[in-house]
């Protein structure tokens, strides 16, 4: 999952800079160095609760500098334009729209198939499973090759071990052999529902409404 | 041909069962970080537009100004600042957490086959326990908390307890967990199924 990497470090820097600049601010402000007897050394920003937080002289230091305003310009330029980047790489869509099958034996042929025909094929295949009362299958862009990521509602009582075997042997292999593809792994997602509730349950409303909504 | 297909099926099947892939989901954070982005998005142009029409010769904006003056006249201690300061602090930890985090915690894994990962509902989970508890006798009340690491079910009923949890221990281990939770059965006056050892402890 390359683009779940590309969030997680986008938040992992964020939040970083974000508790270092409030821890040392904090540190500073309650005069924590003087009372735990700390000693920070000389370049150590924020020490005393007495200074300002940027003050006159520190704003100053660079500005002059030459460097200065192209640095700051041209940093805030990359950061726009990464972040301008990484908002319109969010409204990729996820899914493949095709599949390419590979024709070894016959040159010159580029044969794709349908992802919506794949994951037609596969929905059937797994709805008719024992248990199963509702499935849905997509086929999603993963890094090396695409995933299969389903979902499946087992009638109450079902058995999620079972499904998942009936599944591997059953339309994942299929899959697999009719179209020869080297390996298409698959993610299933498994919900059980409940026979008639014996009694009520306490649940929190927003979670009843994703269980009702399937696939 | 079909050897072919065979082959590489096993391949994977090989390739999957080799890596132990019983790996926790992780969640996406597309939202968190959407949100981070396009907070980032927009202080960022502000700033740019901003230091460009400075540079350009045109006098800051007011806001510019105003957020300059404040950071260079009030001191740490200044009660705004260190509010200020904890919230950023609280935030950023936040932010840090959900990119640590492997989230998704509503999904249990099960045990891979061949080269289909799965996992399950925690409520699911509940609900075939609670439907093989339906099954038995002398259960006037059953209360089931399926948790990650653990699931705790206190009865109210002339059942045994120790019936029942071999009971739902049967069904708990049909469901093929990667990670069995463990099971904790105990009657609501505090009669423990015998077996675990800080069920004893509650049993007087």
């Amino acid at each position: 999952m390359r683009r779940a990497v590309v969030n997680r470090v986008l938040l992992g820097a964020v939040g970083a800079v974000l508790l270092g600049v409030g821890v040392l601010v904090l540190l500073g402000g309650l005069d924590l160095y003087r009372r735990v007897g700390l000693h920070p050394p000389g370049w150590w920003p924020l020490t005393s609760p007495d200074q300002p937080v940027v003050s006159a002289r520190s704003r100053g230091r660079w500005v002059s500098s030459s460097w200065w305003w192209p640095t700051v310009i041209g940093g805030l330029t990359v950061l726009v334009a990464g972040m301008a980047w990484w908002l319109v790489a969010q409204l990729r869509r996820t899914g493949l729209s095709s599949i390419t099958v590979p024709t070894p034996e016959v040159s010159g042929l580029r044969l794709r198939v349908s992802a919506r025909a794949l994951e037609e094929a596969l929905e059937t295949g797994t709805a008719v499973l024992p248990e199963v009362e509702r499935a849905g299958v997509r086929l999603v862009r993963a890094p090396g090759h695409p995933r299969l990521r389903g979902a499946v509602r087992l009638t109450p009582g079902g058995d999620p071990a079972a499904l998942v075997e009936h599944f591997e042997d059953g339309p994942r292999t299929d899959a697999l052999c009719s179209l020869r593809l080297p390996e298409l792994p698959a993610d299933l997602r498994i919900r059980v529902l409940q026979a008639a509730p014996a009694e009520p349950r306490h649940r929190w409303p927003r979670r009843r409404r994703r269980q009702s909504r399937v696939v | 041909m079909s050897s072919e297909a065979a082959e590489g099926e096993a391949d994977g099947a090989g390739e999957a069962g080799g890596a132990g892939k019983a790996e926790r989901l992780r969640a996406p954070r597309t939202a968190a970080a959407a949100l981070v982005a396009t907070g980032l998005l927009v202080l960022a142009v502000a700033l740019l537009y901003d230091v460009i029409a400075v540079r350009a010769g045109r006098p800051a904006r007011r806001w510019r100004a105003q957020i300059v003056d404040e950071l260079a006249t009030r001191h740490l201690d200044d009660l705004g600042v260190l509010v200020g300061a904890g919230v950023v602090t609280l935030l950023g930890g936040w932010l840090l957490w959900l990119a640590i985090a492997p989230g998704l915690r509503r999904w249990l894994v099960l045990r891979p086959y061949g080269g289909t990962a799965a996992v399950i509902e925690r409520t699911g989970i509940g609900h075939l326990l609670a439907d093989r508890a339906a099954g038995l006798d002398g259960i006037d009340h059953l209360r089931i908390r399926v948790g990650r690491r653990k699931v705790r079910v206190s009865l109210v009923g002339r059942a045994d307890p120790a019936a029942v949890e071999r009971q739902l221990r049967d069904e708990l281990g049909r469901v093929g967990l990667a990670r069995p939770p463990r099971l904790d059965v105990r009657a609501a006056g505090g009669r423990a199924a015998g077996g675990a050892g800080e069920s004893t402890e509650v049993a007087e």
